[in-house]
């Protein structure tokens, strides 16, 4: 099975790997060769791409997983290993998106999805520590 | 031996101007490549975007969302103009600041809440001596503009477009259409005009339901995250347009500065020499006389 991770930047992966775990907008999917055809929306979180006994950790930002003949393709618009987070900054973030209004059901969305984005992050950095 | 030392000093002087435009064409040069290179690597993602739209599309999904729809009435809108931090770069912040205060003037008139931001010190020192108000100033996009910083700046305007307090979003800057082509224009990004990928499935109508996708949670969900998705890679697009194009035009114009010191030092060459030959023939001319005088 192939596993690539593409960001706006660049293509951070293109490997083969063995099982993938991806954060879906609701929780944790597992992908293992064979996968039927899926297009799912990613949430803030981690994914693990395993292969040959080794499993690499990364904390990915939203976007999109598709799995089409053999091939899990991740489109997101961060892909950053678990050892780089700066945790620091991330709770900086998150303090300062608890301190945001969120008067209308629109801003509270802009708060929610703040929210959520600092505190995976530092759930994925602690994990992989 | 006056004129022919000052043509000697100027011709030195130019000289060493050519070894700094030499040089700031060759650094233009290796920049224009590692920027061209991340554009490379960024098409991938639009790429597969564009596939993913498609294959949305062949699922038989209505294409539909708020920042898709026009505004019936456009009273708040933003002008973004990407601009170069530094000069010697030919016409290229020349030609975006003509089309963008047209726009700008075009805007004025018809919004009443206009607000104008402009990335790069070229413009905005240009903005500033022509006295138009800028509303926000980003002078940290170099030659590479960092996904991440563009994010931030898109996730502002998703924010206010959908929270309604941003109709349109205009933004100048210089497109990159081949390497010895780059046009400056104004774009609308929102509302998005449409998604790549949606229009050329004309043909792929009979395709329809040929890969029995699965869709967590489901087709319309997506849809919901894709459209944002694709605007911020058109913004961040543009911004790497503009880096390429800013490099390709300080390589051209400094190569061109390079030739025309070349053909100067060849003018001065010849000038100088004519001078010395003259000073020469004159003085000769001169010890000549003279002791035909004596021998008289």
């Amino acid at each position: 099975m192939q596993c690539i991770v593409v960001t706006p930047e660049r293509t951070v992966r293109d490997e083969p790997a063995e099982f993938v775990a991806v954060t879906l907008f609701d929780g944790e999917m597992g992908i293992a060769p064979g996968h039927t055809p899926l297009l799912g929306r990613l949430g803030f979180g981690e994914m693990r791409i395993s292969q040959d006994d080794r499993t690499d950790h990364y904390y990915i930002e939203g976007g999109f997983v598709e799995v089409l003949d053999d091939v899990v393709t991740v489109l997101t618009h961060r892909a950053i290993p678990a050892g780089q987070i700066d945790v620091e900054v991330a709770e900086e973030h998150l303090r300062s998106a608890l301190a945001k209004e969120a008067r209308t059901p629109e801003l509270m969305a802009v708060r929610d999805r703040a929210i959520a984005q600092s505190r995976a992050q530092i759930r994925v950095a602690e994990r992989a520590q | 031996m006056a004129k022919a030392r000052a043509l000697d000093r100027r011709r030195k002087s130019i000289r060493s101007i050519r070894k700094i435009t030499r040089t700031m064409e060759l650094i233009s040069r290796a920049r224009f490549k590692k920027a061209m290179d991340r554009a490379i690597a960024a098409s991938a993602y639009t790429k597969r975007m564009t596939k993913l739209v498609g294959d949305l599309v062949r699922s038989g999904l209505p294409v539909s969302h708020p920042l898709l729809l026009p505004r019936e009435e456009t009273n708040r809108a933003i002008l973004l103009v990407l601009t170069a931090n530094r000069g010697l770069c030919g016409g290229y912040n020349g030609s975006i600041m003509r089309l963008a205060t047209a726009r700008y003037r075009e805007l004025r008139e018809s919004v009443a809440e206009l607000k104008l931001e402009v990335s790069g010190k070229r413009g905005i020192s240009a903005l500033k001596f022509r006295g138009v108000k800028i509303d926000e100033r980003y002078t940290h996009f170099e030659d590479k503009p960092a996904f991440e910083e563009v994010n931030l700046l898109a996730d502002r305007y998703l924010d206010e477009f959908t929270t309604g307090r941003l109709d349109r979003l205009d933004i100048a800057y210089t497109k990159f259409i081949s390497s010895s082509r780059q046009q400056a224009v104004v774009e609308t990004l929102l509302p998005l005009a449409g998604l790549e990928g949606f229009e050329e499935d004309e043909e792929g109508k009979e395709h329809i339901g040929e890969t029995p996708y699965e869709f967590l949670p489901s087709a319309a969900s997506i849809l919901d995250e894709v459209v944002p998705a694709s605007f911020k890679v058109k913004l961040f697009k543009c911004f790497l347009d503009a880096a390429v194009s800013e490099q390709i035009a300080r390589m051209v114009s400094m190569k061109a500065a390079t030739e025309n010191a070349d053909e100067m030092i060849g003018m001065l060459s010849t000038a100088y020499n004519r001078a010395r030959q003259g000073q020469i023939t004159g003085e000769l001319l001169e010890i000549i006389g003279g002791a035909e005088a004596l021998n008289e």
